[in-house]
């Protein structure tokens, strides 16, 4: 009885047990699956969620590159509006610089002789730094530079642009040379030779010299500026060449308040007329050395006549007039000597021994001048002047 | 004053400015070298003609010969008068030409010397 008791006792533990395991075993997969479902639900929205952000960082991209690009495309707009402005005003004014130093040229011809003429010189060398600065602008703006019509020799060329700095006296170039740059090649060198003179005068002592030599190297012609000034460390020089080749223009708003634009300005023109600059050197007073490359096509081996730079032609033909009359030095000046007809007198190179018999008549003065009155006429009429005496007997 | 608006500016003032042939020397006084004062070569100049600019060179090589003008000098150089001034400064500081200076003008007379003179020969024959 007391087994039975205990057996039905053990039986309905166990049915207790077994139904306690199942409904566990229900609810855990019930929960289970609602697990399951929310963790598919969940994953669904971070799918989603996920998608949105991509969609908006792609968004937010496009927006970023359209505003770059928008910003950028207003810079360029912006440069070129500034270059446009300052295209005019420098032409403008390069062209102004031009005329007055052509004026200022033919006012120091003009006062030669008057002490005013120091004063003119001192108003030109300011000028001709002045005309530098607006070329400079102009190929910043990408105006065209002054052109010269004439062929120089490189000697010159470099003077020209020793003109055009403030401390010209500084420079010194030791060698001439007959060596001459085409005519299209002149302005942009000397433009080249100043800023770089001009870069060489501004980073040494005020009385250090600046050396410039010639040196041919190949079918290249050199053109040598030592300055005895600081050196470049190597980042200046590499920022140097960079601008120097060309292939880096900065943007005229990038160059600062007070702009230095030599180099850039170097560096479009020697891309433009096919030269190469280079300032990586060290100068033997260990400053920079800056060599200014000249290919063949820029030059010729020819020498330039020195004598036709002289604007003045008329002495040059007096002087050709009166070749045959005249005694001359080597050099081809009037020799001094006893005193002969009056100088004005007409040259009577051709007709001399026919009219001798006609002093002994009238007397050797009035003579003289008579003959040269008629040999003016003769020669004004361009007759021929072997028979004066027959014009002057009837 | 641009014709287009890529015109081509061209050049025409000579391309060696004044003040670099005289590299920046000041203008010696007027009397120094008057338009009729001569100037010749020194004997040795020619020598040292080559190491000079080439104005300078030129002007020695037209003097080399003989005694010429400072006007003339001028007026075969085509160099305003004072810059041929200038360059005869630095020539003749360096020994390379000998300066014949004319004969200076008289000085200027007393007036009143001279009015007292007047005075005298008025007295003296009338006038």
């Amino acid at each position: 009885m007391k087994q039975d008791a205990l057996v039905w006792c053990m039986v309905a533990v166990t049915a207790i047990a077994v139904a306690a395991v199942v409904a566990l075993a229900a609810r855990n997969r019930a929960l289970g699956a609602k697990k399951q479902q929310s963790e598919a639900e969940l994953r669904r929205q971070l799918h989603t969620s996920d998608s949105h952000l991509h969609l908006s960082r792609a968004e937010l991209q496009r927006f970023r590159s359209e505003q770059d690009g928008t910003l950028r495309e207003a810079k360029e707009a912006a440069e070129e509006n500034t270059k446009a402005v300052l295209k005019g005003a420098a032409s403008f004014l390069q062209s102004l610089a031009a005329e007055q130093t052509t004026l200022l040229d033919g006012v120091q011809r003009k006062y030669g002789g008057h002490a005013v003429l120091s004063d003119l010189l001192e108003v030109n060398h300011a000028n001709a730094q002045m005309a530098r600065k607006a070329q400079g602008i102009a190929v910043m703006c990408g105006a065209p530079l002054g052109r010269r019509n004439r062929p120089a020799s490189v000697y010159d060329v470099v003077r020209s642009a020793q003109g055009q700095i403030r401390n010209f006296h500084r420079v010194s170039v030791m060698q001439q040379t007959a060596l001459a740059l085409k005519a299209s090649a002149v302005a942009p060198v000397a433009l080249a030779v100043a800023e770089l003179l001009d870069n060489a005068a501004s980073f040494s002592q005020q009385d250090a010299p600046i050396e410039v030599t010639f040196q041919r190297a190949q079918n290249n012609l050199c053109i040598v500026i030592d300055d005895a000034g600081v050196g470049m460390n190597d980042e200046d020089r590499q920022r140097a060449t960079e601008l120097l080749s060309g292939d880096v223009v900065p943007r005229l708003s990038q160059l600062g308040n007070q702009p230095k634009f030599g180099f850039p300005v170097i560096g479009l023109i020697a891309r433009q007329y096919g030269f190469r600059v280079d300032v990586t050197g060290v100068s033997r007073y260990g400053g920079v050395r800056a060599v200014v490359l000249l290919p063949e096509e820029l030059w010729t081996m020819e020498e330039t006549p020195p004598a036709q730079e002289a604007p003045v032609s008329s002495i040059l033909r007096a002087e050709g007039r009166s070749q045959s009359g005249t005694a001359r030095t080597t050099h081809g000046l009037p020799k001094r000597g006893a005193r002969q007809a009056p100088v004005a007198s007409v040259p009577g190179q051709v007709a001399t021994p026919p009219e001798t018999p006609a002093p002994e008549r009238t007397g050797r003065s009035s003579g003289r001048s008579l003959g040269a009155f008629q040999r003016g006429t003769l020669s004004g009429r361009n007759l021929d002047t072997t028979s004066p005496e027959g014009s002057e007997d009837a | 004053m641009p014709d287009g608006p890529d015109h081509e500016l061209e050049l025409t003032s000579p391309l060696v400015p004044l003040f670099v042939i005289t590299n920046g020397r000041a203008l010696p006084p007027d009397h120094e070298y008057e338009h009729t004062t001569l100037v010749m070569a020194a004997q040795d100049a020619a020598a040292s003609a080559r190491t000079l600019s080439p104005e300078a060179g030129q002007v020695v090589a037209l003097v080399t010969e003989g005694f010429l003008s400072v006007a003339e000098v001028a007026g075969h150089t085509h160099l305003p008068l004072g810059i041929v001034r200038i360059l005869l400064a630095q020539l003749e500081e360096d020994n390379l030409i000998l300066v014949r200076r004319p004969i200076p003008r008289a000085e200027r007379v007393d007036r009143e010397l001279v009015s007292a003179v007047l005075e005298g020969l008025k007295n003296r024959f009338g006038a």
